[in-house]
Parts: structure tokens; sequence; C-alpha cells
């Protein structure tokens, strides 16, 4: 009766029922070869994948001429910064390591206080999920070391691995209130070693993809703090401080920022008194990503502001929180937890601009690094851009994609139990 | 209506709004209160005392301005005009006043409106130790106090979003108790709830009220207003059309919009 009717009605039968453990010529079947349409479009994507992926396996084993990188692995990385100086930058790197590794464990630790993690896994499953989470980063350093022909690049390695990881022993064991003193101390160390950096050279040597590094480190941590004042400034009741923010935010996001990165570097003169001496172009250069970044951040945050819920706010009050506590302990952290994905995105952004700074500024960052070799005279002439410039690119795409990966990862934590 | 000779003494007996019940010690006051959004006037020069330790359920149609009244007790809202007197300390422009009245006036809002980035605990804590300056060790034992009192202390560690609406509505009026406040206020506190939750919230409001609590209580549940209400105060249109005790208004309503809203509701 029941086939009669589907029969009737011009209906397909319906499928006879699969068993369970359908094979991998089933799931080809019923994915790619459904249809004609369908099995022509799996060939054609086919090909076509087939063939990119060819040529680009070929490039990168085969005809890529790698020679470029290797032998300027040390401009690549650090630029002209002097080589009886560098152990400058590994000291520097393993402060860093170290006072990460500190945070990490300290981190961690209140967190199994608060009961959001599980203590006491196994050491060997958390270095396993450790490089798993980062493994872009493990990945391509791994590269570098091998690509280079000296053993200090190793030691570096080693020293910042050690650091990384006595911090993070040492770190569980802070004081409950450290809170304010790391966050004062990382400021305090971030430029102490500025200074240590900058003493032999100034800023004129730096360069490479250290100097990218900086340029958005820097940028990104100053922009960040400015942005949620604004954010803050654009919803003030105060009319002149509303006024001021929002003729700011619109004035930044209505210019490019490679003109005001040129205007900075060749204009200023014009701005400051001729008896004031003009600053570094570095320094030029952190500022503008500073003040343009700022911009965007602050209509990022202040679109989170907007998404929370008035109850938010007025549940807030009726426990009788003075409006700064509000703001900081109630409505803040909801905001900014909303808006990570695009917050980051924005310091994505910005990392990779920092290319225009050595564009515009002269500066031999990673790019102009890139073009400057193809230059040299064992490599001039050879059409070696492609290779020069595909390192430039694996190593932004490094720290793009471990900025994402650990936003994402950041977003879930923070999300615990929320819905 | 064999009962009518009792049923208008009670009724005269509150009929005025700003007449107090029981002690007489008058905890909150509103006199000649205005409040206007825009051209629009909310309240129309509403006048109401509310005794310590009485109980008062508001009710009355939607839009009559039953929310718009209590968040002026609070400074929610602003008032236009009138006077509003919490506990000896009159609402002015005065950011101080303001502090002092919130401190000591709990809410407790239709929507929960717990912090969702906070524990439950954290949520609890939070105002003693920000606005009272509690060390958090104190803090942390009146919390769990509370949560005792609200009858989910197992809850503490869970975050809002991991708890039922009748869970966080406890959690709610546990935040609020936490300041130690000398009035509650409460605006629909079951009205978001599901039918098998209502009860849990309400028996926790009928423990408060037995305790003791000023409480002003915009609700439709009857049932609650008749175990521990000492006078329903029904609103419509922004003004106070009548007041009286439960059984008043379930024996005898006199104005005609009272009888048409109760008819709706009950
Ligand atoms: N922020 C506001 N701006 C403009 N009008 C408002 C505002 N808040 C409330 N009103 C108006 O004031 C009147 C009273 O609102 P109120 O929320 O106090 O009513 P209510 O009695 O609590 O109703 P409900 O039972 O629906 O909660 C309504 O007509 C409403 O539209
Ligand atoms: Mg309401």
């Amino acid at each position: 009766m029941q086939t009669f009717l589907t029969e009737d009605l011009a209906v397909p039968p319906p499928e006879p029922p699969r068993p369970p453990t359908a094979g991998p010529a089933d799931w080809v079947r019923r994915n790619l070869f459904r249809s004609v349409g369908d099995g022509v479009v799996t060939v054609v994507a086919a090909i076509v994948v087939g063939f990119v992926v060819f040529r680009f396996a070929r490039f990168l084993f085969s005809t890529g001429r790698w020679e470029i990188v290797r032998t300027n692995l040390k401009l690549f990385m650090v630029g002209r910064y002097p080589a009886d100086e560098l152990w400058r930058i590994v000291v520097a790197l393993t402060a860093v390591a170290f006072v990460g590794g500190l945070i990490a464990g300290f981190v961690a630790r209140r967190h199994v206080v608060a009961g959001t993690v599980a203590p006491d896994q196994p050491v060997t499953r958390r270095l396993v999920a450790l490089v798993g989470r980062l493994w872009p980063l493990v990945v391509g350093v791994l590269l570098l070391l091998f690509l280079s022909s000296s053993p200090g690049p190793w030691l570096t390695a080693a020293a910042i691995v050690v650091a990384a990881v006595l911090g993070r022993l040492a770190g569980p064991y802070l004081p409950r209130r450290s809170a304010v003193v790391l966050v004062l101390g990382s400021i305090v160390l971030a430029a102490a070693l500025v200074w240590f950096l900058t003493r032999p050279v100034g800023w004129d040597r730096w360069g490479g993809i250290m100097l990218n590094l900086f340029l958005a480190t820097a940028g990104i941590t100053l922009c960040f703090p400015l942005g949620v004042l604004l954010a803050l400034g654009r919803r003030s009741k105060l009319p002149l401080i509303r006024a001021v923010c929002i003729a700011y935010i619109e004035l930044f996001r209505g210019v490019p920022l490679f003109v005001l990165l040129l205007l900075s570097a060749i204009a200023l003169g014009f701005f400051i008194p001729t008896w004031l001496e003009p600053p570094g172009l570095v320094v030029r250069a952190i500022v503008v990503f500073t003040l343009f970044t700022a911009a965007y951040v602050a209509e990022i945050v202040r679109g989170g502001l907007q998404s929370l819920p008035k109850g938010q706010t007025e549940a807030a009050q009726a426990l009788g929180l003075s409006p700064v506590k509000t703001t900081f302990l109630i409505v803040m952290p909801q905001a900014l937890r909303n808006v990570i994905p695009a917050l980051v995105g924005q310091f994505i952004s910005l990392f990779k601009d920092t290319t225009l700074a050595g564009a515009a500024m002269g500066f031999l960052d990673a790019l102009q690094v890139a073009n400057a070799a193809t230059a040299q005279d064992a490599f001039r002439g050879q059409r070696l851009l492609a290779e020069s410039l595909g390192f430039v690119m694996l190593l932004f795409w490094i720290g793009c994609i471990t900025m994402s990966r650990e936003s994402q990862r950041l977003e879930r934590t923070l999300g615990v139990g929320t819905r | 209506m064999t009962d009518t000779t009792t049923g208008s003494t009670t009724t005269a007996a509150y009929a005025d709004a700003t007449q107090v019940a029981g002690s007489g010690e008058v905890m909150i006051e509103l006199d000649g209160v205005v409040k206007r959004f825009g051209s629009f006037t909310a309240l129309h020069e509403i006048d109401l005392k509310v005794a310590k330790q009485e109980v008062v359920v508001v009710i009355g149609p939607s839009g009559s301005g039953k929310s718009t009244m209590i968040r002026c007790i609070n400074r929610l809202e602003e008032h236009d005009a009138g006077r509003i007197v919490v506990d000896g300390v009159e609402l002015t422009r005065d950011v101080r006043n303001i502090q002092e009245i919130r401190r000591e006036t709990g809410m407790v809002f239709q929507q929960f409106n717990l912090f969702p980035h906070l524990s439950v605990l954290d949520n609890v804590t939070l105002a003693p130790r920000q606005v009272r300056r509690m060390p958090k060790r104190d803090a942390e034992a009146l919390a769990m106090e509370l949560l005792e009192q609200v009858r989910i202390p197992e809850q503490a560690k869970k975050y809002p979003g991991q708890l039922s609406g009748g869970q966080q509505q406890r959690v709610a009026i546990a935040r609020a108790l936490a300041m130690k406040p000398k009035v509650m206020l409460f605006d629909e506190p079951t009205s978001a709830l599901d039918p098998e939750m209502i009860n849990e919230v309400l028996d926790t409001m009928i423990d408060l009220a037995n305790g003791g609590m000023t409480m002003i209580v915009v609700t439709h549940e009857m049932g609650f207003a008749e175990k521990v209400a000492g006078r329903v105060v029904f609103m419509a249109d922004g003004q106070i059309v009548e007041v009286g005790t439960p059984k008043h208004f379930f024996t005898d309503p006199q104005e005609d919009r009272t009888k048409l809203f109760l008819s709706q509701i009950l």
C-alpha cells in the first residue's frame, strides 16, 4: 500500500537502508558522484587542485632555489643589526620568554584555583597539547633552524625554551596577588629591553621580521588602551569629549594608512617646532600605527558595548556600583570578550601593514629585505623574487595564524559556561 | 456578600495609599512623583507610603507604569517632580544620596540580569566586596550563607549560563541580599520563568517576607499576594487606582477598571 502510493506520486522510492559501516567507496559515491553534474564538478575541481598542488610542490622541492633565503637568513630575521651585538637580541628574547612563561604559569594556577580547568594532567599530555596548539610556530622555527648554517640560532632557541619552561614552572608559585606586579613589571621590562636593544646602534640598523614584529607589538599594545578610551569617550555624556572622539575616529578612519606613514616620514617637520628634535622614523611609525589602529579598535569596542543588554548596567547600578566600576568590572569585560575575533583581526591587519612602513619610510623590514636580496651580486637577474617573497609570506603567515589560533583559544577559555 | 462590612472596613483602613500599615514607621515614601518620557507622562503624581517590614504587591495592565514606579525608587529612572524618600534619605541629584539609597535597596529583575562572565559566587560577592569593601573571605562566607538561604549552595562555582531560569533568579535574589538591603524591589520576578520554576522563586520570596523584609513586588501572582502582601496596589495609566488588602481585591474591588483587570488575570 505504501509502495503503491509513493510510486503513484512519482517520488523515488526511499533508498534502501545502508549498512551502518559504509566503506570509503560508498562515501565517495555519495559525496562526490551523486549525479552527473556532481561528477563533472568533482573531476574539474580535482584537476585544478591537483595542478596547483603539483606546481606548488615542485616549486617548493625542486625548481625553487632557496639559496637566496639561506644566504640572507640573518637579513630576513634581524636586518643589519650588528653581528657582535646579536647577543642582546638573545638576551631580550630569553627575558621575554621567561616572563611569558611566568605569566602563563600564574594564569594557569588561577584557573585551577577557580575550578575552570582540571589540574594535574600528565606532563607529556600537556606538552603534546602545547605543540599541537602552536604547531605553525613550532614547524616554522624548526624550518628556520634547519635553514641556518650556524649553531647560534639553535642555542638561542634552546635558551628561549629553557627560559619559558622555567618561567612556567615558577609561575604557579607566585603569590596570589601578583597580577598588578606582573603587568607593571612587564611594562618596565619592555621599556628596559627597548633601551637595551637600541643602545649600541639606535634604531637605524633594526630590520628584518624583527622590526615588523616590534612595530606590531608596540602598535598593538599602545592602540588597545587608546581605542578603549576612545570608545568610552564616544559614548560619553559630555558633548565636548564625545565630539573630540568622533572627530578623531572619523579622521583616522578616513585616510589611507600609507599616506599617513609617508606624511609622518616626510612632512612631520611642518607640524613640530624647529627647535624640537624630531623623533626617529621607527618612533613615528609606531605613533602612526597606534593612532590609526586605535580608531578602528574604538569602533570595534563600541560595537561590543552596544551589543550588551541594558540590564547589565542597570543590575550593576542597582547594586550600588559606581559608574567606573560598572564600566570596568561588568560592561567592558563582556564587551571585549564579544569582540575578540574582530579585535584580533584588526591586530593581524596591523602586523601585516607593518610592511607598508618599510615601503614608506625606507626601513629594511622583511619585505624590503626580500627586494634587496634579489639585487645582490650573487642573485641579480636570476628571477628569485618568488622565492624571496614566498619566504616573507611564510614568516607573516606563521605570525598571523598563531595569533588567530590563540585568539580562538582565548575565546573558548573566556566563554566557559556562558551562553 | 455577607462580608461587606468587614470588606469595606478593610478598604477604608487602607484605601489611601499614603496611609501606612503595621508599626507605622515609614520605609519608603513617594509624594507626588511624576515621571515623563518626553511628552508622555508615565507617572501622574504617585503617592505611596510603605511601612517597615511591609510587603506591597503592585498589579496593573501592561504599560501602566509599575516598572517605572519602582525603577524611580532606586534611580534607574529619574523622576521629574515630587519627592522620594527611602529610610529617611531623599533622592536628589546628589550622587552620594543616590549611592546611599542604592546600597540600601536591592532589586530583582524580570530578566535576572546576572553577570554572565562571573561565577555564581562572584556574582554574589561582587557588590559587598566592591561597594562595602568587605574582605574576600567574609564576602564568600556571606554569599554561601545566602545561597543556602535560596537553596542552591551547590551551584556556587557554576556560571549563570549553566543554571535553569529558576536557579538564576534565586541567585539574583541572593546577589541583591548580599548588600544587606533594607528594601527589596521585585519587577515581575517570575514572568520569564517556566511554570514549574515559578514556585521555587516565590517560596524564596515568601521566606524573605516572613523574615521581615520590606518589599515592593510587581507581580500578577495573586497567590503570593494573598500569602504575604499587606496591601495590593492597582495601577493604570500611570496612576494608583485602588489600594487594599489582598482580600479586598478578591472579594470587593470597587473600581470598574480593577474589576475588569482582575477578571483577566484571575
Ligand atoms: N525609556 C522609556 N522611554 C519612553 N517611554 C517609556 C520608557 N520606559 C517606559 N516607557 C513608557 O512608560 C509607560 C510605563 O512603562 P512601564 O514599563 O513602567 O510599564 P509596566 O506597568 O511595567 O508594564 P509591563 O507590565 O508591560 O512591564 C509605557 O507606556 C512605556 O511605553
Ligand atoms: Mg514592567
